[in-house]
């Protein structure tokens, strides 16, 4: 690094009349709590924004039909709803199977486009690994 | 796609069973879905699967889509409870024996930052 390279928030002033600077501020924000933290001056009814990113699982890229991020269930589909994951995974799809309801008429359920699955182990999102389970219903 | 509880999740067989097992879970009756704007109403669901892996290995993959499976073919049966308070419905199905699904597979996965070709 060159000696002669400035710093953008470098100032003229020194050690000593930095520090009172600071303690002027410390002082300020006693008298003005709401500057106190960033989380008080977020507005009512928003949160504050994660520089990290979500911590949701990440979905897979190519998948966005009607933003559920889902394909049919088969061999050579890729089981999992979420990207950057490794775990234990299963799914089905195309259940037979009969049901009552409570006026006691009989009703199927059950068609190709029922399926279900289940994903538990390691996902990376917001920067770093995470573990979990989910499920697709 | 929604996390599972605690206890949700139990494997069997040196994990060649798994039964996923869901109570109370708060859904939605969306009868018109994918319609933009289908109407939904509030409803509750109990589910019990289970995935029970054959002798059937299965393996494969997509170095495009970066994946990669590995397991089994599966059986797979399933019970449910339906209740839409809303409406005065409710729906149970028979017991879990009675039913079965014709695709499942059980395994392990590999995709995104994890996957090497």
């Amino acid at each position: 690094m060159s000696a002669e390279r400035k710093f953008p928030f470098a100032c003229n002033c020194s050690r000593r009349s930095f520090l009172a600077t600071g303690v002027g501020l410390a002082a300020a924000s006693t008298l003005f709590p709401h500057i106190r933290s960033g989380a008080a001056a977020v507005p009512e009814g928003q949160s504050v924004f994660n520089y990290d990113g979500s911590t949701d699982p990440f979905p897979i890229p190519w998948l966005d039909k009607n933003g559920s991020h889902n394909q049919p269930a088969g061999l050579g589909n890729e089981p999992s709803s979420i990207y950057h994951f490794k775990g234990k995974i299963a799914r089905c799809s195309d259940f037979i199977g009969m049901g009552t309801d409570n006026k006691g008429n009989r009703l199927a359920f059950g068609n190709p486009t029922t399926d279900n699955a289940f994903m538990q182990g390691e996902y990376f999102t917001g920067r770093a690994a995470r573990k979990g389970t989910f499920t697709h219903l | 796609m929604v996390p599972v509880p605690e206890g949700g999740l139990t494997f069997e067989d040196d994990g060649k069973t798994a039964i996923l097992q869901l109570k109370d879970l708060e859904i939605i009756d969306q009868p018109a879905w994918p319609a933009f704007k289908a109407e939904a109403t509030p409803a509750r669901m109990d589910i019990k699967i289970v995935w029970r892996a054959t002798n059937e290995k299965i393996s494969y993959g997509d170095p495009q889509k970066q994946f990669k499976v590995d397991g089994f073919k599966a059986t797979a049966q399933l019970e449910a409870a339906v209740e839409v308070p809303s409406l005065g419905f409710s729906w149970k199905s028979d017991p879990i024996g009675t039913s079965k699904a014709k695709f499942a597979i059980i395994g392990d996965e590999v995709n995104g930052r994890y996957y090497t070709p």
